[in-house]
């Protein structure tokens, strides 16, 4: 058994949700998550507005070029047998992707045992 | 590749992000949970406290960094020269794949 460890955005988990039920994984596991990645805020999409010096004030811009800021994001816990973990890789990319960086990453790790509470069953029969 | 799942106290949670920032690891996801120790919680007079709050920090990184991350983790999360009960822990498990959602890569 695999364990399929998803960071996404917060607005795409109804749609990944939806895209894991039509694949048939119905069970997931959700939390509230800050985080951050690799990158530094973008400035060129705030560029314009800078230039102009509209919109945003001089505590705005520092608040957000600090390289410490965390992100809200949404962990999405999947457990799921072998064969399904591209299957359900895929499918979380598929929904998810809209070519920037801030879009998620997806971690598959091991899972040794499962039991089932209910019936103290163990092993992929308890998934 | 590695996933680095560290308890720290909440108050330590600045230090120990700016510090892994410096160190070239910028990339950390972090939730708030409760938890409690070997000691069993604190006990403050009469009244035992076992759901004492934490930072969980989870890091996913190559495997030839795990040691760097974690003295950073270890040197900033501790209280004082000796630390303390209650500085936290920290697990390592193993990550087989990662996948960039954004560019669709298996890659970190």
């Amino acid at each position: 058994m695999k364990e399929v460890t998803a960071i996404i955005r917060m607005n795409m988990i109804n749609k990944t949700k939806n895209a894991l039920l039509k694949e048939g994984f119905s069970s997931l596991t959700c939390r509230k998550v800050l985080g951050r990645g690799k990158k530094k805020v973008d400035f060129s999409v705030i560029d314009e507005a800078i230039s102009e010096g509209t919109i945003f004030s001089n505590t705005a811009i520092e608040e957000i070029s600090e390289i410490h800021r965390l992100v809200v994001k949404r962990l999405v816990t999947v457990l799921v047998k072998d064969e399904d973990v591209q299957k359900v890789v895929n499918t979380i990319i598929d929904a998810n992707r809209t070519n920037s960086p801030g879009d998620g990453k997806i971690f598959v790790t091991n899972v040794t045992d499962v039991v089932r509470v209910r019936t103290a069953e163990i092993g992929t029969a308890a998934l | 590749m590695l996933m680095i799942k560290s308890i720290i106290r909440p108050e330590k949670v600045g230090i120990v992000l700016s510090e892994l920032c410096d160190a070239g690891f910028p990339a950390v996801t972090k939730y708030d949970v409760v938890g409690r120790g070997k000691q069993r919680g604190v006990k403050v007079g009469d009244v035992h406290y076992d759901e004492i709050s934490k930072e969980m920090l989870m890091l996913v990184v190559k495997d030839e960094d795990k040691d760097d991350v974690i003295s950073i983790i270890m040197r900033n999360a501790k209280t004082g020269e000796k630390g303390a009960f209650g500085d936290g822990k920290i697990f390592v498990t193993s990550v087989e794949e990662a996948y960039t959602i954004s560019s669709g890569s298996s890659e970190l």
